[in-house]
């Protein structure tokens, strides 16, 4: 009784932080993707390698396996893999690559590797996983150019989740503003913003973005285009978002205590910030939530189709173009591996998404 | 206006307007949910008005603080620096008024913010109109939640943990903290038990003793409003059918709704079976 407060006494954060608890899934997600949201901020120091460095002694070739026995049954604690023998099928002229024994790479943790650039403000070496000078390393295998999956994965990251981030705050200023507008406003102004939604839900998305994208000049640099990806997204996006904070603000300002705080003469802003925001910033945290995989999947269908972003920009999109062909699902299915990551962090958000949504709803059950 | 009366109301209406929905929505007519009421209030005094649900009570008190903007009419307010017709003054002039006159609402579940403390919400007037003396709210808001029969624990608690009588007793203390002369109860009792209604209408009274309050009182259980009030108003679709005295309206009913509602009571004696007359033989006018 002591240790555990009063259900009564506990304010509506607390709450739905004990609500959110209670949802195993959610949390998991959230613990999954604040792991991979790390990784893509230190991505040079998590990936082995430069994204556009090339290794020539393996093309196509398929992932490492990791080792902790040698050839001959002894034990090394330090894991290692080994090099590739390359033979070119005289029939099919397939690359098929076999483990060369002779060849031993051990892995090496936080020890030096390739030179980098930190976020452009200095020059390391160390490296989460890395081989020795000469050896290699590909845990994903390597592409048509015998760069490294893994790394352009990390890499990859970086672009693929913050545009994600970007994009949703983006979203979320302009529904919430334009929906606020409505909401609050009212009147001619919610039917003129309700009617230019309308117009914008009904065009069809995809054909739409791809029309926006490839207006995008192709001289601008590779920053240009991905902020303009952004603006692209968010374009579309924000609209179900003001649709939300339009309902909500409209519902909430004929709440009692809404009126309640009017009679006491609070002013406008006041009623905003202090009644109005607190009562739905839950609500807006959650949609936001559930609207990141939107925004990355758009920007990997995009960047898939060709007109998103474009190589030497490292997104996961553009990485899964090379998975283009039926070949690669064949031959070189390691590919795909960036697919795998795309699916892992939609679902995360979204069970993320559903947890926060249960945990904010007051009305959502009081057992803890 | 006579310094007696703290509230004269002279023909105030409210209309609606009727929108044809669309694409380009018109107006095709109007509503009058209160239809030309006009009386006053002495200070000092409780008035009831009663009228079954959608006669236009909740609409007219809203009216008299603006928090629906009126249509036509006056209402006089006898303030602190002399009388006032609230029509006539915009929202800002307003605002040093309302804090002379506040309202205790129906619903102590939705009248309150649920996501602020009791404290806050106690001294959310006194943060808007002092904000200066703030060093001195916290006193006030403990002194006021004493007044109004809560312990001084209830300050960091939210209304959830709260009973519906408790909440009502917040929402009182929230309505009083700035020590108004008009206190307006939109059915403050008609959303709790029986036994709790008597609590806080005792509570009510005693705090109108001695504070010097002045009560609007919209109800539309009568038996609470013959105990509680001195003069009544009977609303009927917006308009007022009958007025006077508590005990007048109740022994002798002149508007044949008044006579409809009277008979609607239920009697203590379970022998005697309730028989409401009958809408339709009636003259409602």
């Amino acid at each position: 009784m002591s240790d555990h407060p009063l259900y009564e006494d506990l304010s509506t954060r607390r709450l739905t932080w004990l609500r959110f608890k209670r949802h195993k899934l959610a949390l998991m997600s959230g613990g999954f993707l604040i792991f991979i949201y790390l990784i893509a901020i230190f991505c040079e120091f998590f990936a082995p390698y430069e994204p556009n460095w090339r290794n020539p002694k393996a093309i196509f070739a398929p992932p490492q396996e990791f080792h902790f026995f040698e050839a001959n049954g002894n034990f090394q604690f330090r894991p290692f893999v080994y090099g590739y023998t390359l033979r070119i099928n005289p029939e099919t002229w397939v690359r098929e690559y076999t483990e060369d024994t002779s060849q031993k790479h051990p892995i090496y943790f936080f020890s030096k590797g390739q030179k980098y650039q930190f976020w452009n403000l200095f020059t390391a070496r160390h490296h989460f996983i890395t081989t020795a000078k000469g050896q290699y390393l590909h845990i994903f295998g390597t592409d048509k150019l015998g760069r490294d999956i893994f790394s352009r994965i990390v890499y990859g990251a970086r672009i693929s989740l913050s545009l994600g981030l970007i994009g949703v705050v983006l979203t979320l200023v302009l529904g919430v503003l334009i929906g606020g507008l409505a909401g609050y406003l009212g009147g001619r102004t919610d039917n003129l913003i309700q009617r230019l939604i309308e117009v914008l839900q009904s065009i069809p998305t995809l054909p739409l973005w791809m029309a926006l994208s490839a207006a995008v000049p192709v001289h601008w640099s590779p920053l240009g285009v991905y902020f303009s990806i952004i603006v692209i997204l968010s374009f579309i996006q924000w609209t179900g978002l003001a649709r939300v904070v339009r309902g909500r603000f409209l519902a909430l300002r004929e709440e009692d205590f809404v009126i309640a705080a009017r009679l006491l003469g609070a002013s406008q802003l006041r009623i905003i910030t202090r009644h109005l925001l607190p009562s739905f910033m839950s609500h807006i945290i959650t949609t936001a939530t559930l609207a990141i995989p939107g925004m990355i999947l758009a920007e990997t269908a995009l960047s898939f189709l060709g007109v998103g972003l474009r190589a030497p920009v490292v997104s996961w999109g553009v990485l899964l173009q090379q998975a283009q062909n039926f070949q690669v699902i064949v031959l070189t299915p390691w590919l795909l591996i960036p697919g795998i990551f795309v699916i892992l962090v939609v679902i995360a958000f979204n069970l993320l998404g559903d947890g926060l949504r249960d945990a904010a709803d007051p009305y959502g059950g009081h057992q803890l | 206006m006579t310094t007696r009366n703290l509230l004269e109301v002279t023909n105030l209406s409210v209309k609606f307007p009727l929108l044809k929905r669309g694409l380009l929505s018109k107006q095709v007519g109007e509503f009058t949910a209160v239809d030309q009421v006009s009386f006053e209030v002495q200070r000092g005094s409780v008035l009831g008005i009663v009228g079954e649900s959608g006669s236009g009570k909740t609409t007219l008190v809203r009216a008299i603080l603006r928090a629906i903007e009126p249509s036509s009419g006056s209402v006089l307010f006898q303030g602190n620096d002399g009388a006032v017709d609230l029509c006539q003054l915009t929202h800002k002039q307003l605002m040093p008024l309302r804090t002379q006159m506040q309202m205790i609402f129906q619903d102590p579940f939705a009248s309150l913010n649920p996501r602020m403390k009791v404290a806050d919400i106690i001294a959310e007037p006194l943060v808007i109109h002092h904000p200066e003396q703030h060093l001195q709210h916290r006193q006030q808001v403990i002194k006021m939640l004493e007044r109004v029969g809560l312990e001084a624990d209830s300050l960091h608690r939210f209304p959830h943990a709260f009973s519906g009588g408790q909440r009502q007793r917040i929402g009182i203390a929230r309505a009083l903290i700035l020590n108004p002369s008009l206190v307006i109860c939109d059915e403050a009792v008609s959303a709790l038990d029986v036994s709790v209604q008597a609590q806080v209408l005792n509570l009510l009274a005693d705090l109108q003793e001695e504070m010097n309050l002045t009560y609007i009182f919209v109800a539309h259980d009568l038996n609470v409003v013959h105990h509680f009030c001195e003069r009544a108003l009977v609303m009927y679709r917006g308009a007022v059918v009958e007025s006077g005295p508590v005990d007048q309206i109740f022994t002798s009913p002149q508007h044949d709704y008044t006579k409809l509602l009277l008979s609607a009571i239920p009697s203590l004696d379970p022998d005697i079976k309730l028989a409401p007359l009958d809408r339709n033989s009636l003259d409602l006018g």
